[in-house]
């Protein structure tokens, strides 16, 4: 009852604000931030629009169990990264707070439904297409994805017109499997945590999802409207179709991300690189000191220890006895990033090299203390607390250039189907961690990443998580913060306090704790959309 | 983006990807082929064409239409023996550094494809075939047209007579011209294929970022006849002076070309049809495109700003040099590099332009108005400039170009508006006000 509630108040109040933490997925939250600017975005216009693509509706197509909710959150978070205003409708968001227990009547898809069931649905998408406008016309929004099954040809017809009239582009995405192997992996991975299978074999529960589907929806047209702009995924990437009627630069743009797309679930983690011999020099790429070594070490062990508690806790808890995904390891060109990365390499883990991932340039403010550059740059420091994110030193990178430097990477890691570590500068981790967890702009250049912490980022269809394993019997000095940083403090916003998270903002505990149980989160917003497992519009 | 060794003697990346074309002639692979590698060598990835034609017309210069039969064992040897030596020196090529190379040729049988794909993967490098599949008449003989223009075939023939085997050329290949995975046995291969101009569009099986980022730059090509019109702002007062940056008003000459820009363009167009007008979001080129005729679309685009010189903005390069002089000697020792203080370089520029690229790709007959360092990173993706060489490339005030891509080159034409005008092109080391630009000046 209380779910019902809150997802009520989401779907009825389309200004209500929900913000996140740190370390909980912001992408279903709604920006405030009228003025501020994406991370990875190149310039802005008056009209918030970019590309010159004005305002489009990506309306989603495919049955329950393609991957479609994966593909709008993946998409919204791509596209807002490059400032393109972007936001979710989950139909199914509408569906729960209209319908109660969000139990729909059996025929609700059919064809032939009932002159009741036919009125539900309509008085559900009208709700959800009043959103849409409102997001489009009144707030500055540029896209809006629009979750749904939408099974039929004439309903999608329509639907491109309807939005037409509003003067809003369509482009269609359906994902399209016939490949019953990723069919039975989606369905166990995401749908039967459900209670309907308890208890139940992982593969019988699956057979039994795809044939309820199947009496449930049982027309489903597959796309081929050819006055339609549409792009088709087939078995989760591995072709793509499209119909170009009238493709913009953003269209070609989301293709583009999408062939790097997969819809497979795997984790990420961030560690840092271990503390080098000579920490001041950008310039010297100096190799680990000492006990940088033991750090890359022990963070092996942990990491490795983790990843088989983890496992040994998945089976506890009846999941099925599966082998650990591989992991890949990727680090900077720097030897510091390249040293701690050799005990996994000798473990005989595959390790890349990404030239992308070098620490941000510090420029003139390389080997210079604070006190030096508030003395030798008074006004650039000035700049620098206005806005940590986009000022540049002197010869230097901000954050932005950052971003936008690491877009490729970004895309790669998109792309990576292994489990993945990457080890690189704590300025790097800022960037790659707020493209996957959506923070916003002006916080990235304060996220913190104690070298006694592997972020594990775990990711779900509706948002991703943080979680922080604690890397035991670590010298304190190998600690703290970023020495190789620009060494200006980056003003704490007092109005822009990050909800409260161990660690996150207060200053590092001098004392080392033995060993740490990983972090535990609290996503309400998870707890809001639980039933989405059941999810099928 | 050239693999660099690193200290521990590691390449940091290792994709190398070759794109093969696949297609029928006139369907405007050659040109397709060239767009591929402007760009990529525009973005700084090392990218060659090699082109089976090139090497086949070593032994036959001039070929006739029956060459091209199957069934002609002498021909079909020499083409062979051509496409072995094409793939022989593209695979030196990589060994040298090479990131991307296009094999630009027919490959139109699935016994081709197949000898081609062996020869390379067995090389450690990956194939991304793209086929061009075309069967609007219209489009393959606006492209027989542009072939048997500058084809190096038909050079000093009757164009008639020329257009007449070429076509019986292309009948040749039809009868062994076998569609990408058309019988269903190629599903494995690493394809694009673009129906009619992008209007349908197939992409199997990407493997990784690099090939899906030339996959992304290809479905924004079009084979459609177009020209791309450049002009700068007209004069600023600003110019006058010998500043740079700022958003100055237009000078009395200045306005007089804005006055003269729409004959101009009319008259380098040929007729009333309209064009798409780009200006940057900057006073001086949006009153330069002010005149132009009511029915020509206008946009302006913040990424055709002129490029950021921070702290530089509004300064004299005397005082530049007076003020910043390490800064000032960095900037001409590698000027495509160097990043102003607080502002940007021309790489920077580049990369932000990276979505007008795309657009244009996309687009038909745009007239764009911005300011000189935009203009030349523009123009050097069109006129495949290097990185040494674009920065100081001069472009005239009160001239416009028009740039048509052909299949083989891009044409280059210039329309001065005989107004006069200061000159903004400055030499390495030098900070006079106004200069006029020299051959050898910066290079």
């Amino acid at each position: 009852m209380d779910t019902l509630l809150t997802a009520q108040i989401a779907a009825n109040a389309p200004r209500y604000r929900r913000t996140s933490s740190t370390f909980i997925d912001g992408i279903h939250d709604v920006p405030d931030d009228q003025g501020n600017l994406a991370p990875a975005q190149l310039y802005s216009t008056m009209s918030g629009r970019l590309f010159h693509s004005g305002r489009i509706a990506i309306v989603m197509v495919g049955l329950p169990a393609r991957g479609k909710t994966h593909i709008c959150v993946s998409m919204a978070r791509y596209l807002s990264w490059l400032g393109v205003k972007t936001r979710i409708f989950h139909l199914g968001d509408y569906r729960r707070a209209t319908v109660e227990g969000g139990h729909v009547p059996q025929d609700y898809f059919y064809p032939n439904a009932s002159p009741a069931s036919v009125m539900l649905r309509q008085k559900i998408l009208k709700k959800c297409r009043e959103d849409i406008y409102a997001w489009l016309n009144h707030e500055n929004g540029q896209v809006a994805i629009y979750d749904a099954v939408n099974p039929t040809a004439s309903g999608r017809i329509a639907l491109a017109k309807e939005f037409a009239k509003h003067d809003v582009q369509t482009l269609f995405i359906e994902s399209y499997v016939d490949d019953q192997e990723i069919l039975k992996e989606n369905a166990r991975n995401v749908k039967i945590s459900s209670p309907d299978f308890h208890g139940m074999d992982p593969d019988e529960a699956a057979k039994h999802y795809l044939r309820r589907i199947e009496t449930k929806i049982p027309v489903f047209e597959t796309m081929d409207e050819d006055e339609l702009n549409y792009v088709k995924m087939i078995n989760a990437g591995q072709a793509f179709y499209y119909n170009n009627v009238s493709f913009n630069y953003l269209s070609h743009r989301i293709v583009f991300y999408l062939t790097n797309l997969h819809i497979k679930c795997r984790t990420t983690y961030f560690v840092r690189a271990g503390p080098a011999t000579d920490e001041d020099s950008y310039k010297a790429d100096a190799p680990l000191s000492e006990e940088g070594e033991i750090y890359a070490q022990k963070m092996t062990e942990t990491l490795l220890r983790h990843r088989e508690q983890e496992r040994q806790a998945s089976i506890d808890q009846g999941g099925p006895d599966l082998p650990l995904r591989p992991l890949t390891v990727w680090t900077s060109t720097r030897l510091r990033t390249i040293q701690t990365g050799e005990p996994l390499k000798e473990l005989g883990y595959k390790v890349r090299l990404r030239s992308q991932m070098s620490q941000i340039n510090p420029g003139v403010c390389e080997k210079l203390p604070e006190s030096a550059i508030r003395r030798l740059y008074p006004e650039e420091v000035a700049k620098h607390e206005l806005d940590p994110y986009h000022h540049r030193y002197p010869r230097a990178e901000s954050y932005h250039d950052l971003a936008v430097r690491l877009e490729p990477i970004i895309l790669e890691l998109e792309r990576e189907q292994n489990d993945l570590l990457i080890i690189a500068h704590e300025s790097v981790l800022r960037v790659l961690y707020s493209y996957l967890m959506h923070c916003c702009t002006k916080d990235i250049p304060k996220l913190k990443f104690p070298r006694d912490e592997i972020i594990e980022i775990i990711p779900a269809a509706y948002q991703n998580e943080a979680k922080r394993v604690h890397i035991p019997g670590l010298d304190p000095r190998t600690i703290p913060g970023s020495p190789e940083d620009i060494r200006i403090r980056v003003p704490v916003d007092s109005s822009a306090q990050l909800p409260p998270i161990p660690g996150m903002n207060s200053p590092e505990p001098a004392e080392v704790v033995a060993t740490r149980p990983p972090e535990k989160i609290v996503n309400k917003a998870k707890e809001m959309v639980s039933d989405k497992v059941a999810d099928e519009d | 983006m050239a693999p660099k060794i690193n200290g521990l003697g590691v390449m940091p990346e290792d994709t190398r990807i070759c794109v093969v074309m696949v297609g029928l002639p006139a369907r405007g692979k050659s040109y397709i082929a060239q767009r591929a590698q402007r760009y990529l060598k525009w973005l700084s990835v090392p990218a060659a064409t090699f082109n089976v034609g090139n090497y086949r017309r070593a032994n036959a210069p001039h070929p006739s239409a029956n060459f091209f039969d199957t069934s002609n064992p002498e021909g079909e040897r020499q083409r062979r023996a051509a496409a072995d030596a094409a793939v022989a020196d593209m695979l030196k090529w990589f060994k040298s550094g090479g990131v991307v190379a296009i094999l630009d040729a027919t490959n139109s049988t699935k016994e081709r494809r197949k000898w081609v794909l062996e020869r390379i993967t067995k090389e450690g490098i990956e194939v991304l075939f793209v086929e061009s599949k075309c069967d609007d008449e219209e489009l393959i003989m606006a492209n027989i047209r542009d072939v048997k223009t500058t084809s190096p075939d038909y050079v000093g023939q009757d164009p008639e007579e020329a257009a007449l085997d070429f076509r019986e050329r292309i009948r040749n290949y039809e009868k062994v011209y076998k569609s990408i995975d058309d019988d269903k046995d190629e599903d494995h291969l690493t394809y694009l294929k673009i129906m009619n101009v992008g209007k349908k569009v197939f992409i199997n099986r990407i493997q990784d970022y690099l090939q899906s980022r030339v996959v992304y730059f290809l479905m924004n090509l079009h084979i459609r006849p177009r020209s791309v019109w450049l002009s700068r702002h007209g004069e600023s007062m600003f110019n006058l002076d010998g500043r740079i940056g700022g958003d100055a008003a237009l000078s009395p000459r200045g306005e007089e070309y804005a006055l003269r820009l729409p004959d101009l363009v009319r008259e380098s167009v040929g007729s009333d049809r309209p064009l798409t007008v780009w200006t940057s979001t900057l006073k001086r080129t949006i009153d330069t495109a002010r005149h132009l005729p009511k029915h020509y679309n206008q946009l302006q685009w913040k990424a055709l700003d002129e490029l950021d010189a921070g702290v530089c903005d509004g300064m004299t390069y005397q005082e530049i040099h007076d003020q910043y002089p390490e800064d000032f000697q960095a900037r001409d020792e590698d000027k495509y590099n160097y990043r102003y203080r607080g502002g940007e370089s021309y790489r920077d520029v580049v990369i932000r332009l990276e979505p007008i690229i795309m657009e244009l790709e996309r687009s038909e007959d745009i007239l764009i108005i911005s300011h000189q360092a935009v203009i030349r990173c523009i123009y050097a993706y069109f006129m495949q400039k290097t990185q040494e060489e674009s920065p100081w490339v001069p472009v005239p005030l009160h001239t416009l170009m028009k740039l048509t891509p052909r299949a083989y080159t891009t044409e280059l034409q210039k329309y001065s508006a005989n107004i006069k005008a200061v000159s903004t092109w400055r030499g390495k080391g030098s900070t006079a006000k106004h200069e006029d630009p020299t051959p050898e000046g910066g290079i």
